[in-house]
Parts: C-alpha cells; structure tokens; sequence
C-alpha cells in the first residue's frame, strides 16, 4: 500500500525442522500491521524455538523485530533500508514483491499469502491445501506435476511461488512463470534439482530439507543470487560455474568434505558451511566479496587462505577441532574480519586463548558472540606485550644456549687441534701464534661490555659472554670457563655480588698450566669459590695438584676424566686429600671425604712430607717456601744459626709447629714453560759458576803445586844456606874484619 | 790427601773425578741463587749445611734431573730418596702403572725423565705390555738398576745387539733408532732356546766394558755370577738378573735388601706421628661427629700391623747402614 522501507529478513522457516530462511518483508510505515510473512503467523509460539536453533547457527545477535523476525543482514548494512521501493531487500538482493501485492499482504496477519501447493499427483490432498486459486496439473508426463496458478494469483504475487511442505519428491514443471524471481520448494522430498531451467529470471532459490544429493540443473538460472540448499545429501559442492552472480549460498547440513569449486563466486558474500564434514578450510581465493564464512559445527583442524577475502568480517569456527593457534594463524593477516567466533574448539579452551586472539586481531569487534571491550582489548595488549617480550627473552636465551653451543664446540675443536699439534711437535715450547690473533678479534667484537656492567642481581645472571675461542658463563652460582681466553676474564672488575655469590667455578678446555698462573687472581676475584671443577685441563701429573694449595679455601674438587689422564691413578685422590689437607675437603669427584680416606692419604704420603720439611738444608726451604712465608722462618733461622749444636725445646716446639703447616708447602708446582726458564736460568747461573769455581780451583792446584814443590825443594837449599854460613865463619877474625868493614861502610 | 790415586793425578783432575767440583760448583750456585738468604746467616753456616746435605743424601730433593743424574752419589741418593718417600706406598699393597710410578719420581723431581722411567719398566714386564701393573718391589730394583747404572747400560744394549746381529742369524731384529731400546722378536717357528746370545760370550765383551768404562758399573764379579748360571740369555732377561741379584744392590748401597725393603722403623715411628696428629687435627677442626667405632678400629688396627711387620723382620739384624759412597 505504502512504498515504504522493506526488511527482508532470512530465517529459520519451519517450527517443526531445524532450520531453513524465513523471509519477512516488514513495512515499517504500517506500525501495528508492517510485518509480512511468507509464513503462517500462528507458527510464532515455536519461534523462540527455532531462535534457539538459529543462535546456535549463526552465532551473531540478529536484529529480532519482535522476536519472529531473524535478520541476517549484516550490521555494516542498516536492517532498514532507505529505498522506497517495494523492495524485499534481502542482503542486497532485489526480490521484488509486486508493490501491489503489499497491501493484500499485509492485511491479515494470519492470512495465508499465496500459497500454490503442489502435489504431485494427488488432486485428493485438495482440503489440505489452501491453494485454492491455483491447480496442480498432472501432464502428460507422469513422472512431473505440471504447477498452473491462476491468473488471479499470478497477478497477486507474480514473482514469487512458495511450494512448502507438499511432500514434493520431484520439482514440478513450472508452467507460464518464466518472469518467477522467488521460487521456495522447502521442505519437501526432493531428490534432484530440475524443471527449473526454465526460470531464467529465478532470483532466489530455496530448496531448504529436501532429498538433494548432488548440486546440478541450475546452469541455466544466471541471474539467480541466493541460493539455499540447506539440510540436504549434498557431498560436493559443483555445478555452479554459471552462477556468477550468487551473493547467498547456503549449504549447511549436507555432507561437503571439502570446499571447492567456489573460487569463481566473486560476488558470493555469505557462505555457509555448517554442520558439513570439513577437514580443513582452503581453496577460498577469488570470494572477493564474501563477508561472512559460517563453518560452524565441521571437523575442521586448520584453516588456510582466509587472508584471501578482503571483504570477509564474520567468521564462525565454533565446534570444530582447532587445537593451536598456528593452524589458524592466516586469520592475523585478515584484517578485514571484525567478528569471529572460536568457541567449542580446543583452543578456547586455553587460558591465553582469549589475549592471542585480541592481540592478533585488533581489530576484532565480537569474539564468541560477545562484544570485545576496551578492558579486554587492553588486557590482552598487556598480556601480549609480556608474552612478547617472554617469548623475545626466551628466544634470546635459546638463542645464546645455542650460541654457546656453537662456541663450545669451536673451543673444543681448537683444544683438540692444540693437542694434536703439542703431540706433533712433541715439546715445542713456544706457543702456537695463529690462535692468538683470531682471539683478538673475538674480543673486540664480542665478550666485552656484556659483563662486568652487568648488575649481577640473582634473579638475572649475566648472559655469558660470547667469543670464537673462549666462553665465559656465570650461572647461578657457578662460573664457567671455555677455552684458555676465558682466563682473561679474571683480570675483568668483577661485581662485588657476583664475585660473591660465585662458588663453584668449572674449567674446560683450558691447560692446567695455564689456570695455575690465574690462581692467585681467581683467589682474590672469587673469594668464596669452593668448588672446582676440571675437565680436558690436561692434568697428568700428581703434583699438579700442588698448584691448588695456594687457594684460599676448597670444599670440593671434581677432575673430570675426561682429558685430566690423572685420574686414572690409583693414588690421585690420596695425594689431593694429602696435600690439600689444610682445607678438610668435603668431597672428591662427588664422593664424601671420610676420616678414613685422610688417615690413608696421611699414611701414603706423609712420610715424603716429613722428608721434604725435616731433611731439607735450611737455605733450600726457604727458597723453596718463598716470600710469603720467608717471615715465619727467620726466628727459626736465627735460633739455628746462633746456637747450631744444640736446639733449644720451645725452638724445637716452634719448629715442629711451623712444620705442621709448611711441611707440605714444600710440594709446590710450577708449570712447565716457568720450570724450563728456571731450568735455563740455573743452566746459565751454573756455567757461570763453573768458569768461577775452574777457577778457583786452577789458581788453588797452582799454589798448592807451588808450595809443594817448595816444599821438595826447601830442605836442600836449608842445608846450602847453612853450609855457606859455615863456610863463611870458618876464619873468626877474617870474618868479624869484614864485617866490621861492613858496618864502617854505611855509616 | 795422602791416597796413591791422589799424587798419580793432577789436582784438578783428581778432584773432578772425584766429582768434588760437581758440588763445589754446585754450592757456589745455590749460594749465587739465594744469595740474600743465606747473607743473613753466614756463608759459613750456608757451606756446612751444604755439604752436611750432600753427605746425608737429602741434597737431591726437589732439585733439576741434570743434577740428580751428575754424580753416582746423588743417584743413589735419589734412589734412597725415593724409596724412603714412597716405601709406604709400596707397603699399602697398591699395584701401579708405569706413568703413575713417573708420576712418583716427578713429585721428587719435577723434571724427571720419562724415558728412564720407560726403561725401568721395560726390565720388570720384559718389554712389553707397558700398561702392566708393577708391584713397588720390582719398580725399585729394576730402576735402580737402569738409574745408576744407565750409561752402563746403554753400551751393554749396544754390544748385546752387535753380538746379536753379529753371531746369530736366526733372529730378525726390529731396527730401532735409540740404542736402548733394542727389540728382538725371534722367527716363527725357531726354539726358544736360541733366543739371546751366549753367557760367555756375552761376559767377555761385558768384562772389557767395565775395565774401561768411565761410568760406574756393576761389579764384575756380580755380572760373572749373573752370566755364568746360564748358558744363554736376553738383553732383559740379564737385565732383570741384574735388578734381583741382591749383591749388585749392596754394592751399591743405596736400597736395603727386599726382605727389608719395607722395612724402616723410624721413618714408621714418624709417620705414626704424623697419622695421629693429623687425625687430631682434622677432628678438632672440624668437629665432626665421627662414629667412634670406625675411629677405635682404625686405632686398634694400625699399630698391631705395624707390630706385625717389625716382629717379623726384628729376627734378621738391620743389616743396611746408609753412607755415602765412593
């Protein structure tokens, strides 16, 4: 009657089957009377019904006029359209209800609209069918009803011919229609799609709950723009090639497994898939114009392509079988989407499953039916953020692990090419040069900074600084060192805390003769290091072990078999319990010290102790002892030299006390490069003494050759001189003559 | 002074015979090194405490392989050394490996040669199998024998392998380049019996050697006694007679006979000294709540051992009395 503003509504039709469209044409200039349905009203009770069913459906809030009217409209597209026509605007599709027909519509609302019914064969079915104005001819073809209206009818609503419940088992021929827009053939039993080709200008197809087994007779129905073969047989989706102009497929409740064929619909905008066997989601290229993709109620496990559709805003996933969010990660890139719904799969089952979902899609507007808040939205940013920046430092973890890895392995291949090229050389005793300059580099570009600023607090340690040929790793209380370059570190300033908190330090790949010469910084650096541990250091000798007595304290020690040969003596552990028995160690290689194993030890080298302290000539211990402990000797020095017989008692007593400390000072280890230099300076020293001492002795044999032949000679020329002197005094007188001449003359 | 051999040579040939001169060179080095020590106490004091040193024998100790090996006295000083030092290993039954025994000789002399320890334990396993187990015993003898008498050895090796080559064609001989390390492997199929070479063949190229080698060397008697029980005999099989004949070992005085190798009661009176306060020590220290059965037992059992082996070696006289030599 009035041209006003027409809703097409899409709904579930019957009260009585799960779903199927419903469509209502709402006048809203009409207030009380503007709802027209294609549909009995008395089947409104049923309605909340068949909502329940819908919701689960489509799983948006429709606009529901009044609670029969089911809008599948998109939001973005106002329910109320503008346009004056008399227009059934049904998601953009012109169905043309005959402007006249309107008001003959809407009078009633309980008034049955044109309702041809079709049996097929059956003339007796007449009082069931309101048709009164249209007849159902049998033709002569028997297998096919021949379906004439009446003029009457045609001209009441002449695009639009509703079939509904007339147990149809095949689509009767349509005779004198071919200006039918809206054909609706739901609820019937029919098993294949035909008759209809004919319909040329057919806009809307609706054949909702019938028999339908394969998509097929629709080629000839260009123009046609929805299509609705809901709770049917179908198990693939074909024969659709020509109907370029589709805007509304739905195929829920069929048996689809995949999607396909489809890639040509570029005006498609709804699809629905529901309650259909999909595995999976792909082959959705080319949909441009698609905006909502109802997949609910499938087996999907992934979903792909979806970045595809740049016009796709709803998306319905619930009850499928999406288990990670990677199979699902194509839906970040989609931007478009604004409303998604994940519910019903394992996934949103996991507590980070509402954040992942809000970060990846900002723009998401309704998750799972509800609205997305800005709270929400914020929370999952934040919660983003930290899993970003969890993930980011993870990955920098493994990243380093790996890094370290890598390292290691570098450094273990430079030890094994160090050792092969000592065994070649055999004792070569100037170092290699090549590594000592790829070190170089490794420093400048790597280990540097990262350390020493480090605030070294527990709960953060250090990262370990990373180089090509050393490795220097604090973790937790221990600190671990690659390579010999890692000894460098122990000249770095280290934090008061984290040198602090160091209590066990690890050498690898590293020559034992080399770590003794930091020992003495490792003692000031790392004061309260207890624990050393040693692997491939290249200890092969018991009293290498004398190195480690100048620490300052050690409660474990653990000498890895590996590249320490030592350790295969029998007597290793004796002699480190022996000689390291001022620090009372707990354990050896993991096992307790027991009192026990020290008396053993005590038993088996004690004696060379005694030897070493007790039977020493005074000057050699003192050199032997050092600077240190030069102090402590010199009382003892003194007692000895002032009184070198007899040894007082308490001078004794003190002695033996010092001994008691120093008895074992006199084992020391001094690595082998310092022993061939003192070698070589006692080699020097020595020819010097022997040059002296050659001539020393020559100048003494000389004498002594001398003095004996003196000797020899002596008593002969005693007898000359005296003979001579007889001789001379033979004559008295003659003889005091000239002497007395003699003095005469030097007066 | 008033010995003949004194005037038959000159002073300074006499005393570097003597080896005099090895040790007056040495104590004038040792006085150049710690020259500030020894300033503070006399170089008088410093002069008879090195000499009193070297008579005792403690002067090898700690000191460079080039010095222990100079003079026969400080060999069979380090000898005496090493077995004072490590008797007690020995004595705990422990069985050791080559390199775990060099690593011994290294604690006393941290330049010691592996090579001669290589040699040492060549003589007990019959040269081969040098990852072997040796019994501390056999080590000691067969060590002293390669360290005192090691340049001996070396030409007997030499004059061993000439008659070897030279008298018998039936053995091959692995050529190897150092003299001391001759190897001989008889043919396949050949009688054991005629492996080595014959005693007294073998005696009278040996007896020529010591007549004018400058080295000390065992005394002839002892190798006539050795060569003159068999009729023929290998390089190491004279070798390991050498190291158990235990004349050799008196003439050279440095070890006790092997009855009374482990036998030294006032080094073990010492030592249980030592035991006991390191025991105290370690207690007091550390408070530890040690079960007192395990303490008593150690307690109980360790002098009765003791007792034990003196008991048993109280009914032969100590018959060892350590002097230098030569």
């Amino acid at each position: 009657m009035l041209p006003g503003k027409y809703r097409a509504v899409s709904g579930r039709a019957a009260s009585n089957v799960n779903c199927g469209l419903h469509l209502v044409i709402q006048t809203s200039s009409l207030p009380d009377r503007n709802k027209v349905e294609f549909r009995l009203s008395k089947e409104t009770p049923s309605f909340s019904g068949r909502l329940l069913q819908h919701d689960l459906e489509r799983n948006y809030s429709s606009r529901q006029g009044d609670g029969r009217i089911i809008s599948p409209v998109p939001r973005s597209r106002p329910s109320c359209l503008p346009s004056p026509a008399s227009v059934a605007d049904f998601c953009g599709l012109d169905v043309r209800a005959a402007a006249s027909s309107i008001p003959a519509l809407g009078e009633p609302p309980a008034q049955t609209l044109s309702r041809p019914r079709a049996r097929q064969g059956c003339h007796s079915a007449g009082p069931n069918v309101s048709g009164e104005h249209s007849s159902l001819v049998s033709s002569s073809m028997p297998a096919f009803p021949i379906l004439h209206r009446s003029t009457e009818e045609k001209i009441l609503c002449s695009d639009r011919l509703t079939l509904e419940r007339q147990k149809l088992t095949v689509c009767p021929i349509i005779d004198g229609e071919e200006h039918l827009r809206l054909l609706n053939f739901q609820h019937n039993f029919i098993t294949r799609i035909q008759n209809i080709s004919n319909l040329q200008r057919l806009i809307f197809l609706d054949l909702y709950d019938n028999q339908i087994e394969e998509i097929s007779g629709l080629s000839t129905l260009r123009s046609l723009r929805v299509l609705l073969l809901g709770k049917n047989r179908i198990k693939k989706i074909s024969n659709l090639e020509n109907l370029k102009s589709l805007d509304v497929l739905d195929l829920h409740g069929n048996q689809i497994t995949r999607i396909e064929n489809v890639n040509h619909l570029s005006d498609l905008r709804v699809l629905n898939l529901a309650r259909n066997l999909l595995s999976h989601v792909d082959s959705l290229s080319g949909l441009d114009s698609l905006t909502e993709l109802n997949l609910r109620h499938n087996h999907i496990t992934f979903v792909r392509d979806v970045d595809a559709l740049p016009s796709l805003q709803r998306l319905f996933l619930s009850f499928n079988n999406i288990c990670s969010f990677d199979s699902v990660c194509c839906l970040a890139q989609c931007s478009s989407l604004s409303d998604i719904s994940f519910d019903g799969n394992p996934i949103a089952q996991e507590p980070w499953y509402k954040h992942t979902v809000l970060q990846n899609m900002a723009q998401l507007r309704q998750l799972d039916t509800k609205r997305v808040t800005e709270e929400e939205r914020r929370v999952a940013s934040v919660v983003a953020k930290k899993e970003e920046e969890k993930r980011r430092e993870s990955q920098k973890q493994s990243l380093l692990k790996e890094k370290k890895q890598l390292a290691i392995r570098n450094i273990a291949r430079q030890w094994e090419q160090l050792q092969q090229r000592r065994g070649s050389e055999a004792t070569g005793p100037e170092r290699p040069g090549s590594p000592s300059a790829a070190q170089d580099v490794s420093q400048a570009q790597g280990s540097g900074p990262a350390f020493p600023e480090e605030p070294g607090s527990p709960d953060a340690p250090p990262g370990p600084a990373l180089a090509d040929t050393h490795l220097v790793e604090v973790d937790g209380d221990t600190l671990s060192l690659y390579g010999a370059g890692a000894l460098e570190c122990l000249d770095r300033s280290w934090s008061t805390q984290t040198a602090g908190t160091v209590t066990t330090v690890c050498f690898t790949f590293i020559e034992f003769d080399d770590i003794v010469q930091v020992l003495p910084k490792l003692r000031m650096k790392f004061p309260n290091s207890l624990h050393l541990k040693f692997k491939e250091t290249k200890l092969v000798m018991l009293q290498q072990f004398n190195a480690l007595a100048q620490l300052r304290r050690i409660d474990q020690l653990t000498v890895d078999p590996q590249g320490n040969p030592v350790v295969s003596f029998t007597l290793w552990k004796y002699y480190v319990l022996f000689r390291l028995s001022h620090f009372s160690m707990q354990k050896i290689n993991g096992t307790e010290v027991t009192q026990n194993d020290m008396i053993m030890a005590e038993r088996l080298f004690g004696i060379l102790a005694h030897v070493a302290s007790s039977e020493l000539p005074q000057y050699r211990l003192i050199s032997i002892l050092g600077d240190a402990r030069k102090k402590q000797f010199r009382y003892l020095l003194d007692a000895k030299g002032k009184r070198p017989g007899l040894v007082s008692e308490d001078a004794s007593d003190s002695r033996r006390l010092l001994t008691e400390n120093t008895n074992r000072a006199t084992l020391n280890y001094s690595t082998r490069d310092f022993f061939n230099e003192r070698l070589e300076e006692i080699r020097e020293k020595k020819q010097l003494c022997r040059a002296y001492t050659e001539g020393l002795v020559q100048e003494a044999a000389g004498i002594h050759t001398k003095a004996e032949a003196l000797q020899r000679l002596w008593p002969q020329m005693f007898i000359e001189l005296v003979r001579d002197a007889v001789v001379d005094i033979r004559s008295k007188d003659a003889f005091m003559k000239l002497s007395l001449q003699h003095i005469a003359q030097q007066k | 002074m008033l010995s003949p051999e004194r005037l038959a040579l000159p002073d300074y040939e006499y005393l570097a015979q003597r080896h005099v001169l090895t040790y007056m060179e040495d104590a004038v080095c040792q006085l150049l090194e710690n020259k500030e020590d020894i300033s503070q106490y006399g170089i008088a004091r410093f002069f008879t405490e090195y000499f009193n040193s070297v008579c005792q024998g403690t002067h090898i100790l700690f000191r460079e392989f080039s010095f222990i090996q100079a003079t026969p006295h400080n060999r069979a000083s380090f000898l005496r050394a090493f077995w004072r030092c490590f008797r007690t290993v020995g004595k705990n039954g422990d069985l050791l490996t080559m390199k775990e025994y060099h690593c011994l000789l290294q604690l006393l002399c941290p330049d010691f040669p592996l090579e001669l320890t290589q040699k040492a334990a060549r003589i007990v396993l019959m040269d081969d199998a040098m990852d072997c187990l040796m019994s501390f015993s056999d080590f000691l003898f067969a060590f002293q024998i390669q360290f005192y008498y090691s340049e001996f050895l070396d030409s007997v090796a030499a004059i061993y392998q000439d008659l070897l080559s030279g008298k018998n064609p039936n053995t091959v001989i692995v050529p190897t380049s150092s003299s001391g390390q001759h190897r001989q492997r008889p043919a396949l199929g050949e009688a054991s019996m005629l492996e080595g070479v014959e005693a007294a063949l073998f005696y009278q190229r040996l007896e020529s050697l010591c007549d004018r080698h400058k080295y000390s060397c065992p005394p002839p008697a002892f190798v006539k006694e050795v060569l003159s029980n068999v009729q023929r005999l290998t390089f190491y099989g004279f070798l390991v007679a050498l190291s158990k004949h235990h004349g050799i070992n008196q003439a050279l005085g440095a070890l006790p006979d092997k009855g009374d190798l482990m036998h030294d009661p006032a080094m073990d009176e010492e030592l249980e000294r030592l035991v006991v306060r390191s025991r105290l020590h370690r207690t007091s220290r550390q408070h530890r709540a040690e079960e007192p059965g395990a303490f008593g037992f150690q307690r109980r059992d360790k002098p009765e051992a003791l007792e034990r082996v003196s008991s048993a070696s109280a009914a032969t006289p100590y018959p060892y009395r350590w002097e230098p030599r030569e």
